[in-house]
């Protein structure tokens, strides 16, 4: 049998990573929460919620306010998803552009798109999707895969 | 797409059975989760998160039930046994096809069961119906831990298993499918956290299952799919077993195409014409199974494969077997040679001539080969049906061969069941690749006495030349055989018209032509067996099924790969 291509296993845990934090952000709009918020938190198990229940440590503060006050990580990462559907599926008027065509890019965009779902709640298996996604992308490009050209960058026979 | 998704889905009376049942059976499992969930005065504390808890109770049983689906069909062994029995209701060829329709309805209840235990364990946090936070549940306690693995599971094998992922190398998908095993085991544990309980603390205790039923309310599914698993788990072993018996790589013959045919002895390995097995050579690669039709007859004393060089697999076993790509390609080419000289006045009878790697000219010994099967092909039904259509593409000639080597035996013996005439269809790209068949083809033809039995018509596809043209022109006309299969029978150009072909089947047989002495009360079978590229077989398919009438039935059956 063949060679193992890492870039086409690579877009296809792309994109499933993608529709889950597409997914996962519309519900954590719905229920905000940020993933971290454990972290210097305390839970007061004596006294029944809103008294008791769980408290975020005060080192919280910042990330609560962009993901519980205002939920703009979760808009964030659902743009996000959205943008790298558009690119891997891909979309008629990406498959021109230079980024279609760069496994590094798309590393990065799989990066940054995984940094932006790791924070809130129900976004950290996306993250880890994305990353595996992206360490996929980086073993292409290392291994010097080539996009596939894409058939319209030939320009249509009517214009040559 | 030709056909509408509603005219394939809703309008095949087979299928929308098989919606109904299939999607039916998913939906009543659901709403029987939801409603013995809601309705459970115990578990009141837990239904204070009302819909997520519902839901992912539907959800998690539905999923109970594909988990016990998915390995069914994967059960070879078994599939093999029951297949002729049941063939009537199932398509159990279509083994591999209900495997992926179980994934795919795992993957969207295993997406519904996740959002809504992501609501249920934030509000668990939110109100303190349990005094834990939602974190722990989801990484800390068993139903967490398990769920994000099977998650994580599915992706690496959903992805790998994309079809062009798996076709692309195979090797990739065959090794990660087998997460399966730990997808399984967290599947069959996923409960064992004791979530759903009416007592404040999971109920734990010593023995097992190490949770305590009085408290601990799940459904228990895993003591209902754990079956297909154990059977699972036991037809590897037994299939390990059944490998490791006595085998004998007796011959290997290089035909000029540049088949290799490897002649297996093994004598507990039983087997009927149209099956295939797994091949596995250690030498070559310890871990790796192949899957090969069986070309030889069940009458012959030993097993043969065709097998040609075009993986990395199957040339690294040429080389091996000292028939390496070098050795191929001079053959090949010699054929190629002999082929262009046919009008030397010699009968090209060269061209079909094999060549035996002689074992004790090597250095090497020949290397422990083992085989694993047989598993089925629908082309065991061939005396079943009155007609037999025999289709075949390119490399989709193999199972033929068997057949057709059967068809001879059972002749011989005067024993052919139902089955009154073969239309045997061969579809070939190129010329060379008649070589290792067509031997095969002569003797099979050259032992015909009743010449209305078999009708070898061979399609050759390819472009061809003006020279060979001619050549042809030149050697065909007046020459006993064709100059190009060397068989009685000629050799026809481009692609067969498959509409005239099966209404010249039916008014031939309505007019009585066909089978003389054929009852018209009778409803007669015509059975086409197709194998190759799945495009073709759609034509065929929708052409023989066309020509069904109220006396002739038309049926259709495909190999797959």
């Amino acid at each position: 049998m063949g060679e193992f291509i890492w870039h086409h296993w690579a877009r296809v845990v792309s994109i499933f990573a993608s529709v889950y934090l597409v997914w996962a952000g519309m519900w954590g709009i719905a229920y905000r929460k940020f993933f971290w918020d454990f972290v210097g938190g305390h839970l007061d198990t004596v006294n029944a919620p809103p008294i008791g229940g769980f408290h975020p440590g005060p080192n919280s503060a910042p990330f609560l306010e962009i993901i519980v006050k205002v939920p703009l990580i979760q808009i964030l990462s659902i743009l996000f998803g959205l943008f790298t559907l558009l690119l891997e599926y891909p979309a008629p008027f990406m498959k021109q552009t230079s980024l279609y065509r760069s496994f590094v890019a798309r590393a990065v965009l799989l990066v940054l798109q995984s940094f932006v779902a790791v924070f809130f709640y129900q976004g950290t298996n996306a993250a880890i999707y994305g990353t595996i996604a992206a360490f996929a992308y980086g073993r292409a490009a290392m291994r010097g895969e080539m996009m596939e050209e894409a058939k319209e960058n030939r320009g249509k026979a009517s214009a040559a | 797409m030709s056909e509408s998704w509603f005219k394939r889905e809703i309008l095949t009376p087979r299928r929308l059975a098989f919606n109904v049942l299939f999607y039916g059976s998913h939906l009543a499992l659901f709403a029987y989760g939801w409603y013995s969930q809601e309705t459970n005065t115990k578990l009141s504390a837990l239904n204070g998160l009302k819909f997520s808890v519902w839901t992912s109770r539907g959800a998690g049983l539905v999923l109970a039930y594909d988990g016990g689906l998915i390995l069914v069909p994967m059960l070879r062994n078994i599939v093999r046994i029951v297949r002729p029995k049941l063939s009537w209701l199932l398509p159990a060829d279509e083994n591999i096809w209900f495997h992926r329709q179980v994934a795919y309805s795992m993957a969207f209840w295993a997406m519904v069961h996740t959002t809504a235990h992501y609501v249920n364990f934030i509000n668990v946090e939110r109100t303190q119906v349990r005094k834990e936070i939602a974190l722990h549940i989801h990484y800390q306690e068993a139903g967490g831990i398990t769920g994000h693995t099977m998650l994580l599971l599915m992706v690496l094998m959903y992805t790998t298993a994309h079809h062009k992922i798996r076709q692309q190398c195979f090797e990739a998908f065959w090794y990660t499918h087998h997460l399966a095993f730990f997808f399984m085991i967290a599947l069959y544990t996923h409960a064992t956290g004791c979530f759903v309980r009416d007592s404040t603390n999971p109920d734990y205790i010593s023995t097992f299952p190490f949770y305590s039923t009085q408290h601990c309310l799940g459904y228990e599914s895993w003591r209902f799919i754990i079956w297909p698993g154990i059977l699972y788990f036991g037809e590897r072993i037994w299939r390990e077993i059944r490998a490791r018996r006595t085998t004998e790589l007796s011959k290997v013959l290089v035909h000029p195409s540049g088949a290799m045919e490897l002649r297996i002895v093994k004598p507990s390995f039983k087997y009927k014409s149209g099956q295939w097995l797994f091949i596995q050579v250690p030498d070559v690669s310890r871990f790796q199974w192949h899957p090969f039709t069986i070309t030889s007859a069940p009458e012959d004393p030993y097993v043969s494969v065709h097998i040609r060089q075009v993986g990395d697999f199957t040339q690294a076993l040429g080389e091996r077997l000292g028939a390496g790509p070098s050795v191929v390609a001079s053959l090949t080419k010699a054929a190629m040679k002999a082929e262009e000289k046919v009008d030397d006045a010699a009968p090209a009878f060269d061209r079909g001539n094999f060549v035996e790697i002689d074992a004790n000219a090597t250095t090497r010994p020949m290397p422990l080969v083992r085989i694993d099967g047989p598993y089925g092909a629908p082309a065991e039904d061939v005396f079943k049906s009155e007609v037999a259509v025999l289709v075949g593409a390119g490399i989709g000639i193999t199972p033929f061969a068997s057949i057709l080597k059967h068809i001879w035996y059972m002749q011989r013996k005067g024993n052919l069941g139902s089955l009154r005439r073969v239309e045997f269809f061969w579809i070939c790209r190129d010329a060379p690749s008649f070589g290792w068949f067509q031997s095969l083809l002569q003797e099979v033809e050259a032992a015909q006495t009743n010449p209305d039995f078999l009708r070898i018509n061979i399609y050759l596809t390819q472009k061809i030349s003006e020279d060979m043209m001619w050549n042809i022109a030149v050697n065909d006309t007046g020459a006993p055989y064709d100059p190009l299969t060397l068989l009685r029978t000629r050799t026809m150009y481009g692609r067969p018209n498959w509409k005239s072909i099966y209404t010249g089947i039916r008014s031939a047989i309505e007019t009585g032509r066909y089978l003389p002495g054929r009852e018209a009360s009778l409803r007669t079978k015509v059975g086409t067996y197709f194998c190759g590229p799945s495009a073709l077989a759609k034509v065929v398919r929708e052409h023989a099924l066309a020509a069904s009438t109220s006396s002739i039935d038309f049926t259709f059956a495909k190999e797959h790969f």
